[in-house]
């Protein structure tokens, strides 16, 4: 239990598309940001620390670029910090946040950030240069040919098809129709995925999320202040992050810890979560997941490792429906990432989104009663993991009970 | 704030450090934090990095680090901002009473970053960028602004300057370089009026690890003695846009040192037997003594501080080291006796956009 409950009191997103012609990075982050204090009714003066979510600044092509945006996130002046763990920054940055409030260090921190991920003509050139330039880079290897070994590895150990994976994408796009801030929308087949360009096997173009640009804010505050702002508080119960070896060699066969192809670094982040939340059965305990799975072969390893079944079961799952919006449990009711990708925020979107499950007001992709959800983030060569437990009620009392 | 350092360590200063790769570097550093603690890896329950991209070359430099600075299996936390901004989180982290115990790693390979290629890409494309806006221009005009709005003689730049040097090279932790003559000082190039190459403090490489503990924690080990307890914290980031009032106000300085004193119970810079700066200028040297009335001159920067060593990104986290070696007594021939109270100092970004402030108490 923390020393200070914290809770989730306003959200705010830009709509995600490929390119924002009519806006510019710091001018996207402020329209996050004014609508995630409207939405606390919160001014301004009224946050007393930020921090802000974004991953390499290479996308943009402004280094440190959260500098640039710092009066426009009405920062200056204030303690501000930026997080970054690639993909998982979202995530880390939720963190971040979180214990600025736990430590009872301050009151109310906003929780900020933006990419323009498709300003670089080739993202994929960029995330090349995140590997050793002395072993790695003359590979062609990049996050979709990383992604795809690790993919082949777990169809592999469990005789997985890539029409099971492609079920997961139409899942995602249908859900994505009622999500107004989603980039890609549209009802598509499982034979249009199949159909789609190949790009490495096993993932086909519809397997790969986009290129996306826009930002995202939350509001965070302790539990005196959420009381006085917010009628529908979400506090965040548990949170857990685990770093791995860059190296995905070391993370596969007989000398290694974990297993690269199963997600199962996720395991020992959900732990940490899942205690301090009191969480022990997930499947039944949880309403909605939104998990962070820019590839179609994300989400299976993921639902396991968080416990939601065992070890190769959650294509089968997948299969009869168990990760629709009225399955057992709700998986990415938003779209997920495999439909909005705006690398330096996405971890935050996804927390987001199940803030606004938990609040009730998901609109069309509202999922019945949701009181408790899971959010994650990942980042690296699949080697950073953060696990958020959300809820409409706090575990413990905390001291600002 | 319950949260105690329990050992850290630096890295040996050097110009360039061209026997090692950064990871290297890293994981020794990290190893001797460890070490000094009396602690093992597998008692540490997470990490975090305070690390720049664009410094270490390398996009998501964490991912080849992390392991390095121990974070293997470990919950780990990047900030990008400067390496006594990380100080500042990890202890939020460990003051939550979510987790206990922790690595605070930073690091910076100056030799190896471009830092002027590094602070120009820093510009926003539309105006600073084109103007061709960088470190040594924006310190510069800080200097201009600082000058202006504090009077400096002419012969204060070189002064401070030669006290910078004649502290840090009594510093064994240090590059111990020659102190120079004013003369040498005067006679050095223009970067940007008016500053000359030697008013600042030459960038070197290095590292420096901290490990801290929860109140909870120790409570538990009674037969612990820490080195410090971290009593404030205060940071604060300036708005970007390089005005008179920005470059001259010096109120992110000012008020960063004002949220520390309340956090810690201190009521003003007289209270501290030591406070370590981060001056990357003879300008910053000066303008940060203004700002601080009351402060005894024998207890700022008695390590030197960037005339000392300076890894550019983590020279503040440097500076908390020579704090808490002070309020624990081992800070040897640059001990201030009967040192109590220490305060760091770091700064990052544009001409001081950013600073940040740790007072350690003995415990």
């Amino acid at each position: 239990m923390a020393r200070e409950i914290v809770a989730a009191i306003g959200t705010g997103q830009t709509e995600f598309k490929r390119h924002h012609s009519d806006k510019t990075y710091v001018e996207l982050a402020q329209s996050a940001t004014k609508t995630a204090l409207e939405d606390a009714g919160l001014h301004p003066d009224e946050i007393e620390a930020v921090v802000f979510s974004m991953a390499p600044t290479q996308f943009a092509g402004v280094n440190d670029i959260d500098r640039w945006a710092i009066e426009h996130v009405w920062g200056a002046g204030k303690p501000f910090m930026r997080v970054h763990t690639g993909g998982a920054t979202g995530g880390s940055a939720f963190h971040a946040g979180y214990f600025h409030v736990a430590s009872g260090q301050y009151r109310t921190v906003l929780v900020v950030g933006a990419d323009r991920v498709a300003e670089t003509p080739d993202a994929q050139h960029v995330l090349n240069l995140i590997w050793d330039k002395f072993y790695e880079q003359d590979f062609a290897l990049n996050t979709v040919t990383m992604t795809a070994l690790a993919a082949q590895r777990y169809m592999h150990r469990y005789g997985i098809t890539e029409e099971q994976f492609a079920r997961v994408v139409v899942r995602a796009r249908h859900n994505a129709n009622g999500n107004p801030f989603a980039h890609l929308k549209g009802d598509i087949s499982v034979e249009d995925v199949m159909a789609s360009q190949r790009v490495a096997y096993p993932f086909k173009r519809h397997d790969i999320c986009p290129r996306s640009s826009g930002a995202a804010a939350v509001v965070l505050a302790n539990l005196e202040t959420a009381s006085q702002k917010c009628t529908s508080p979400v506090f965040i119960n548990g949170v857990g992050a685990i770093a791995h070896s860059v190296f995905m060699g070391d993370r596969l066969g007989f000398w290694s810890d974990t297993e690269f192809a199963d997600h199962d670094g996720c395991i020992l982040a959900a732990r940490h979560a899942y205690r301090q939340a009191g969480i022990t059965d997930p499947v039944r305990e949880f309403d909605v997941a939104e998990i962070y799975d820019p590839f179609s072969s994300f989400q299976f390893p993921q639902l396991e490792s968080l416990g939601f079944c065992g070890r190769g079961r959650a294509a089968e799952i997948s299969d009869r429906g168990g990760w629709d919006m009225d399955g057992v449990v709700a998986v990415n009711p938003s779209g997920g990432t495999l439909c909005t990708n705006p690398i330096g925020v996405t971890g935050l979107v996804r927390h987001i989104d199940a803030v606004l499950q938990i609040m009730g007001r998901a609109g069309q992709n509202q999922v019945s009663r949701a009181s408790k959800a899971v959010a994650t983030a990942i980042g690296g060569s699949t080697q950073f993991f953060t696990v958020s437990v959300l809820g409409s009620d706090h575990v413990g009392i905390g001291r600002g009970a | 704030m319950e949260v105690y350092v329990l050992g850290m360590a630096t890295h040996s200063p050097a110009d360039c450090i061209a026997d090692k790769r950064l990871e290297e570097m890293v994981f020794d550093t990290a190893r001797a934090a460890l070490d000094d603690a009396h602690l093992t890896r597998d008692e540490i329950d997470h990490v975090t990095i305070a690390g720049c991209d664009e410094f270490d070359g390398r996009s998501i430099s964490s991912m080849l680090l992390s392991a390095p600075a121990g974070a293997y299996l470990r919950d780990e936390i990047k900030c990008t901002d400067s390496g006594l901004t990380g100080l500042c989180l990890g202890a939020m982290r460990v003051a939550s009473e979510i987790l206990d115990i922790g690595l605070v790693v930073s690091w910076s390979k100056s030799s190896k970053a471009p830092v002027e290629d590094v602070m120009r890409m820093r510009c926003e494309p539309f105006f600073t960028r084109p103007i061709g806006l960088n470190m040594a221009i924006s310190d510069a005009l800080f200097a201009q602004a600082v000058s202006a709005e504090f009077g400096f003689g002419n012969d204060e730049p070189s002064e401070a300057v030669v006290r910078a040097y004649q502290r840090a090279s009594q510093n064994p932790r240090g590059m111990q370089r020659p102190v120079p003559e004013r003369s040498d000082i005067e006679s050095s190039p223009f970067i940007a009026t008016p500053l000359r190459r030697a008013h600042c403090a030459p960038l070197t490489d290095g590292a420096a690890v901290f490990a801290l503990a929860s109140g909870r924690w120790l409570a538990r080990r009674p037969h612990i003695e820490p080195l410090a307890r971290i009593a404030g914290l205060g940071w604060r980031t300036a708005g970007y846009s390089l005005g008179r009032e920005r470059l001259a106000g010096m109120t992110g300085f000012r008020d960063a040192f004002q949220d520390a004193f309340g956090k810690a119970g201190v009521s003003g810079p007289g209270q501290l037997d030591v406070i370590e700066l981060d001056s990357q200028t003879a300008y910053h040297a000066l303008a940060f003594e203004r700002s601080l009335p009351g402060a005894n001159p024998q207890a700022l920067s008695p390590s030197g501080g960037p005339f000392a060593q300076n890894p550019y990104f983590c020279a503040g986290l440097v500076n908390a080291t020579e704090a808490v070696l002070q309020v624990s007594g081992q800070a040897g021939p640059v001990q201030v006796q009967g040192a109590r109270r220490a305060a760091a100092h770091g700064m990052h970004g544009f001409a001081q956009q950013g600073n940040v402030v740790a007072i350690f108490e003995r415990p």
